[in-house]
């Protein structure tokens, strides 16, 4: 297989040669090591790559992934990190309208007719710069001999890959984890790991958010070795039944490797006083499924009680030597929509929400473990019960963090294509994606199916969220489908259905909207509303704002269909950027980069300054979430 | 405080009037069109004569729902008010502006139990109305000043009422009775009721300088100050101010700016070095509205219409807060 630059002109090309999604479980080599958390079966990729950045992809390094390539014009830059903040590319802030306004005419390849196939679009752009990374590697000791796969937790926005100069593959999707088998074309000693990233494709059409535009491997980078039996996928559902009492757990487990051999799999779960309850053997298979195992005085998992039960599956061989060991806690709650109420263990759910978006005003959008920790502790202080991944999937340890901390998710996709319907505040979605061209249907189904696969294990998920203000149309229902299809125990949810209510039916559990007035919020919800309402954005938070929360939170006393809402948002996105006149460090923001054309401060919209000092408005949101914490 | 038993000495000058006690000097000037001066134990309060003020900076909500624009002329109002009347009183006699030849008459042993004096401004809008700032000072040297607004419904929402004193030096802090945070009409379910201490004269970083520090529903505030401009001033123990409510709590922030500096900066850097204490002491104060920010105006009970008339109260003396 050969790589294709057209790929990126091609929204029907995504992924290419990439392992499918599996569930985010991590596998130990022991119990110890599982305890310590620390796997013997990982490397990590992180740290300095070598680096040539090209404008445009008439200057890129053709050809640098050749192991005897001369990179001796490369330079260095630190993965995870964005190219635009190792100052190679120009940083940019906007908004709705796509990044290339004014500079290029673009319209989503086959919207303006089936012939109109974008060809020459992205891989003949002048803007569309190029980073060729190089990685050189030893396997650790304990990867050798088995089958090694890269993992890439975040690339922004289209890359290449190849180990060794053989060819590997292809991904798009930004905020996805795309994994690649290098075992065939691995050797002994010095491995040459190449990609090459893009900073647009026709990928840049789905990621419309409303943020700093980068580029680059900005989140971790790690080899993983599969032992010779190695779960690839786990699919825990715990029930809760009706009484909220008892329930039962079904767990799926997906192998690969040696399945025909002697090797047997066990199955425990415990409780968080360590009390046994299920202690499951069988022998290994390609599938394997543990049904209706019975659970009495379940402990239900809430956000005041998080209580999580311990569920282990390990592999032995026929000496009953570990192979494999993986641990996963998991949560029973029980979610249902009746009568246009949302229900989590038979109480009416309350969303005290935020929208956060990943951010570090020094690493952009590489975010640490210390600012996901710093911003659970902001949340426990200020009563904030619920957080929307605006708009995209968050890094994989956030979601477990949330599982711990009894942090209501509304898991959303990573998809927004607001400049192919809205322009200056005005709905014109004819050259809207994905709508209902069937070019662009796999593309989004690809990145519901990357989300609901990695995640579908964790309790804290309430609502799959199939992306932001990207209209409506067959291909957003078609996510929709998707995921009641897999999945009867969570909800669907969708705003941008208001705007195109022939969907209304099909698209979304809930009603959402953002930014809607109380008093509109009160005309819905007295006209048999159809649906549950959420606000899955409200209070817009910019600058000294916040004012009227009140006004909301009495919806709730008012409507028992008012599920509440998500602030907008939880942090400023803002650089620290060394004054150019005092030599001071300052928080600069859209147009401070001479970037043109920007959206300015319209990104200081949180309830944390950038630096994560609580913005004055705080004790409000502390107040009023505080008088509805449940 | 002053000896209560005492009688205030007036100064018949021929620019000012003079009000003083044993412990403070207050200095109306006929020419500046208000109170400039306020000596207490030596120690000056004043940097500009205190005036009345319309204006808060533009807060990210103001620019998306266009209100600066359609209030613009307050802003006018809050730079180039001009002063247009004065009228003076001692011990309820109505004495007009005592200037000469009038003052003539006067000696330098003038006392009296209460003087009045009453600044009228004319507001720089289109129309134009009318500002009332009263102060009425007490043998005890006790300054209760009123401030007037007289409505006009041809006028645009206002962004704020209040006065302002400018101070020589920034202060050390400040302590105030009312709710923590920063707060707004709209925005103060949140805000504890408590006696604080603030140190220095934090500024609120957000990413453009806007509106910030307001305390609503406040008792008394009292600000601290070390140094003074005075050059034979070598004194470095710390004095005070205070502005107690009268009838009704008030409002205030406790900036090193005026509105129109953050106003005219794009980001915190731009801000000039911090010099002085900007005291805005506000009766009415416009809410800061969150539905969105690019269109929705503050729910109507939290705006400032310019059809009615706006009156409030405060009571300033220098020393700490009295009243509890």
């Amino acid at each position: 297989m050969q790589a294709d630059i057209k790929w990126l002109d091609d929204p029907q090309v995504f992924r290419v040669g990439q392992l499918p999604a599996h569930s985010d479980h991590y596998w130990y080599r022991d119990a110890d090591e599982a305890r310590s958390k620390s796997s013997s079966f990982a490397q990590s990729l992180d740290g300095q790559w070598q680096f040539k950045f090209a404008d445009r992809p008439q200057h890129r390094p053709v050809g640098f992934y050749e192991p005897n390539y001369d990179t001796s014009d490369f330079g260095t830059i630190h993965v995870p990190g964005h190219i635009e903040l190792s100052n190679y590319a120009q940083i940019q802030y906007i908004n709705t309208l796509y990044p290339w306004e004014g500079k290029i005419y673009r319209r989503p390849a086959y919207t303006m007719g089936p012939d109109q196939t974008g060809e020459g679009m992205f891989s003949e752009a002048p803007d569309n710069s190029v980073g060729a990374y190089i990685r050189h590697f030893h396997l650790a000791p304990g990867l050798t001999n088995q089958r090694v796969i890269v993992q890439f937790d975040g690339v922004e926005e289209a890359m290449y890959v190849w180990l060794n100069g053989h060819f590997l593959g292809y991904a798009e999707d930004s905020f996805s984890r795309s994994e690649f088998d290098l075992t065939d074309a691995l050797v002994d000693g010095d491995n040459v790991l190449a990609v090459e990233v893009f900073k647009r494709s026709t990928a840049s059409f789905l990621e419309d958010q409303d943020m700093f535009r980068f580029s680059g491997i900005f989140r971790s980078v790690r080899l993983v070795g599969l032992p010779t039996v190695h779960i690839a996928d786990m699919h825990i559902r715990p029930v809760v039944n009706e009484n909220l009492d008892s329930g039962e757990l079904n767990v799926t487990l997906k192998l690969t490797g040696d399945v025909e051999s002697k090797a047997r799999v066990h199955l425990t779960v415990f409780d968080k006083a360590d009390k046994l309850i299920v202690d499951e053997k069988r022998s290994v298979a390609k599938q394997i499924s543990f049904g209706h195992l019975p659970f009495e005085n379940v402990m239900l998992w809430t956000h005041h009680n998080p209580d999580l039960y311990h569920l282990t599956v390990t592999i032995t061989d026929e000496d009953s030597n570990p192979i494999e060991v993986v641990p996963y806690d998991i949560g029973f709650r029980r979610l249902e929509l009746r009568n246009q109420v949302i229900y989590l263990n038979g109480k009416r759910l309350i969303i005290n929400g935020v929208n956060r978006h990943e951010w570090d005003a020094t690493t952009g959008r590489t975010v640490s473990m210390a600012d996901m920790k710093a911003d659970l502790q902001t949340f426990a202080e200020n009563h904030i019960n619920a957080v929307r991944t605006c708009h995209y999937p968050d890094q994989i340890p956030w979601y477990y963090m949330c599982d711990q901390a009894g942090v209501y998710m509304m898991a959303e996709n990573n998809l927004e294509t607001h400049g192919t319907w809205q322009k200056m505040g005005a709905v014109e979605p004819s050259d809207n994606v994905p709508g209902s061209l069937p070019q662009w249907r796999e593309a989004v189904l690809d990145r519901a199916r990357s989300n609901y696969e990695t995640f579908k294990n964790h309790p804290a998920i309430l609502f799959w969220s199939l992306g932001n203000e990207s209209y409506a149309g067959d291909d957003i229902e078609a996510m929709n489908t998707y995921y009641k299809t897999m999945d009867s125990s969570r909800l669907t949810h969708y705003e941008g259905v208001v705007r195109n209510r022939k969907y209304e039916t099909s698209i979304s559990d809930v009603e959402s909207r953002m930014y809607a007035s109380p008093a509109e919020i009160r005309t819905y919800l007295s006209n048999q509303p159809m649906k549950p309402f959420l606000d899955c954005e409200y209070m817009h938070d910019m600058g000294n704002s916040l004012g009227g929360l009140g006004e909301y939170m009495a919806l709730l006393d008012d409507f028992p269909s008012y599920q509440g809402g998500f602030i907008w948002d939880f942090i400023d996105q803002a650089l620290w950027v060394t004054d150019e006149v005092t030599g001071r460090q300052v928080l600069r923001y859209g147009g401070d980069f001479d970037d043109r054309h920007t959206d300015g401060e319209f990104s200081g919209d949180g309830l944390m300054f950038a630096n994560r000092q609580a913005k004055p408005a705080m004790q409000e949101v502390r107040y009023y979430y505080g008088q509805y914490d449940n | 405080m002053a000896n209560t038993t005492t009688k205030l000495h007036v100064i018949f000058g021929d620019g000012t009037l003079g009000v003083a006690t044993d412990d403070v000097h207050y200095l109306f000037s006929y020419e500046k069109g208000g109170l400039e001066s306020i000596v207490s134990h030596g120690k000056e309060w004043l940097y500009r004569p205190i005036r009345p003020i319309f204006w808060r900076a533009t807060t990210d909500n103001d620019r998306g729902n266009h209100f600066s624009e359609e209030s613009a002329m307050w802003l006018g109002a809050d730079c180039f008010t001009r002063c247009q009347n004065i009228d003076v009183q001692v011990d309820g006699k109505d004495l007009g502006l005592p200037i000469a030849p009038q003052n003539n008459q006067y000696s330098n042993d003038e006392t009296a139990d209460q003087v009045d004096i009453m600044f009228d401004f004319q507001t720089a809008t289109t129309p134009a109305t009318k500002v009332t700032m009263h102060y009425q000072i007490v043998a005890n040297g006790m300054v209760t000043l009123t401030s007037h607004l007289q409505g006009n419904e041809a006028l645009p929402e206002l962004p704020a009422f209040g006065v302002q004193l400018i101070m020589p030096t920034v202060a050390t802090g400040f302590e105030y009775d009312g709710l923590s945070g920063e707060t707004y009409p709209d925005r103060m379910a949140g805000g504890s009721r408590g006696q604080y201490y603030v140190a220095g004269l934090p500024v609120t970083p957000y990413l453009v300088p806007q509106e910030m520090g307001m305390h609503m529903q406040t008792r008394w505030l009292t600000v601290t100050r070390q140094r003074t401009l005075n050059n034979a001033d070598v004194d470095a123990q710390p004095f005070s101010f205070s502005v107690e409510m009268a009838d009704q709590p008030f409002a205030f922030s406790c900036l090193p700016y005026t509105a129109m500096e953050l106003e005219a900066a794009t980001h915190v850097e731009e801000l000039p070095l911090a010099r002085r204490t900007v005291l805005s002491i506000y009766g009415a104060v416009r809410g800061v509205g969150g539905i969105d920010s690019w269109g929705a105006d503050v729910q109507p009970p939290y705006r400032l219409f310019a059809d009615v008339d706006r009156t409030f109260t405060v009571q300033i003396h220098p020393g700490n807060h009295v009243s509890d």
